[in-house]
């Protein structure tokens, strides 16, 4: 397995796996906390039509995926928001409408060479150079938005009202946080895949909730399970030849049912 | 002495429904009010608009002669007890994690609360008598203990006025009382403005200064006795209302107040 290290295509995959792992670490956190899951796995299956339409276009599926999914996620809040709906129908909707516009564009462009399996399930030998540039970029956006506003969005995750008198603008607070979920979701599917990348955003935090006592050691834990289920993944994948979305999921759901059994003994 | 809180020809009206119609009222600083009504009463509107939350449909507010939406992340003059605080049972924080919070805007953009804020946390707890409870995880607290850590919490920022939305909520009679006690005194020793809602009539009389009976219309405003006479009950609750009176004699209990 040492040799795995030593291999180009592994060496870029691990770059990507631990930007992710950080980044959905501290993702995580907030999504736990304020309970956003379901909009977690439902903008990332929503991701899929904006694949799509990147390979219809021509242009990089991440790219178009990552605009597609700030759509939707606005989409989500709005309609749930203006329209009167509850946010969970406003997701199902959204979600399962992109899905079948992805899968009608897929069909119709008839090109069958298109890693429609790696999309879905992770594939990290197709990760390029331009992908890593970007995966750097957009962690690097997104963490310093994060910490920029951390007190802030630690308040206004504790009670918006709250937030509200002490002057803190909640509705763009959410929107940049909204904004940051869709862009990290999308940044996170050439290693996890669409399908499994809800279950990276929600379980590292949800371990790191059974034990953390502050803020600050439930965003280290969290990013640990993440970076600790990532790399052993990976290795996983590379030792057994699975999609690497399966084998981190796996991981990372062994390593929280192990802490729920720490936690009942504690 | 200033007023703190004006209120003038105040109506708020949400899709075509009237929630709060013709209020007029003024509340000295250093004034206790007790603001009681039944719910859907517009108690809680009332608090939202003069927090700066809630754009009033007409009329006027005004906070230490200035309108609150424009106060509102310019100058700390709230200290604010929220109606709802349900907890997730595994939040991430201390007790004194959650007291810090009042110090957040104080702090700063970008900062966070250094050791002078700590020092004013950790007297805001002693206050309300919860500084040993600071290093316990916030969730793990019971209702009262976690009410006295928020008031800690709305106190560490040095308001000027502040504002409970029905505090005792979840909190047994013996406990209310003592946190009313508890009130009292802040006001006395801070000249501190406080404006709390409560469906609990009777045993509010017994501790503000002045009273606001809500019901969409402002039935009566001024001393707390004046309060409890038919016509004002009946608009507020209907008919058949029996009041429970609570005073500074209780017979039925032997328990010694302290002042």
């Amino acid at each position: 397995m040492i040799e795995a290290f030593g291999s180009p295509f592994m060496q870029k995959a691990f770059i990507a796996g631990i930007l992710v792992s950080v980044l959905t670490g501290i993702i995580s956190v907030f999504i736990v906390l304020r309970k956003m899951s379901f909009i977690g796995a439902g903008i990332s299956h929503a991701a899929f039509g904006g694949i799509a339409i990147g390979f219809f276009t021509g242009i990089n599926p991440l790219l178009t995926a990552i605009i597609y999914s700030i759509v939707i996620a606005f989409g989500i809040e709005s309609t749930s928001r203006k329209g009167r709906i509850a946010e969970d129908v406003s997701i199902g909707i959204f979600y399962s409408v992109s899905m079948a516009i992805g899968i009608a564009i897929v069909s119709m462009s008839k090109s069958y060479n298109v890693d429609l399996f790696g999309y879905l399930f992770g594939n990290i030998l197709a990760i390029t150079k331009g992908e890593i540039l970007l995966t750097l970029i957009t962690f690097m956006a997104v963490t310093s938005v994060i910490i920029i506003f951390l007190k802030e969005l630690f308040l206004s995750t504790y009670n918006e009202e709250l937030a509200k008198v002490s002057g803190i603008r909640v509705k763009f607070l959410n929107t940049l946080f909204l904004v940051a979920l869709s862009v990290s979701i999308v940044i996170s599917i050439r290693v996890v895949g669409i399908i499994m990348v809800s279950a990276l955003l929600v379980i590292p935090g949800a371990a790191a909730r059974l034990f953390a006592k502050s803020l600050l050691s439930m965003i280290v834990i969290s990013c640990v399970v993440a970076f600790v289920s990532v790399i052993a993944g990976l290795l996983i994948s590379y030792a057994y030849d699975i999609a690497s979305g399966a084998s981190i999921v796996i991981t990372s759901a062994v390593i929280f049912f192990i802490s729920l059994l720490f936690k009942k003994k504690i | 002495m200033s007023s703190a809180i004006i209120i003038e020809d105040l109506s708020v009206n949400i899709k075509g429904k009237d929630i709060l119609k013709n209020i007029n009222f003024t509340l000295e600083e250093g004034h206790f009010l007790g603001i009681v009504g039944p719910n859907g009463g517009g108690k809680t509107t009332l608090i939202k608009v003069i927090l700066g939350l809630l754009t009033p449909s007409s009329g006027a507010v005004r906070i230490f002669g200035r309108n609150p939406e424009l106060l509102l992340g310019k100058e700390e003059i709230f200290g604010y007890l929220p109606q709802h605080l349900n907890i997730d049972p595994n939040f991430p924080a201390s007790a004194v994690d959650i007291v810090l919070m009042g110090r957040y805007k104080k702090a700063g953009f970008f900062k966070w609360p250094g050791k002078k804020d700590m020092e004013k946390a950790i007297g805001c707890m002693s206050l309300m008598g919860v500084e040993n409870l600071k290093d316990i995880q916030y969730s793990q607290l019971s209702g009262g203990q976690q009410q006295r850590v928020s008031i800690a919490r709305a106190l560490a920022g040095d308001p000027r006025i502040l504002v409970l939305d029905e505090p005792s909520t979840g909190i047994d009679v013996v406990g209310q009382e003592d946190f009313y006690h508890l009130l009292k005194g802040l006001q006395k020793k801070m000249n501190l403005t406080i404006l709390m809602v409560s469906h609990d009539i009777g045993t509010v009389t017994a501790y503000v200064d002045e009273i606001s009976c809500l019901n969409i219309n402002l039935y009566y405003h001024g001393n707390p006795l004046g309060a409890l006479n038919e016509n004002v009950m009946t608009s507020l609750y209907g008919k058949n209302v029996d009041l429970l009176m609570h005073t500074d004699v209780c017979d039925k209990c032997e328990r010694l107040r302290t002042p």
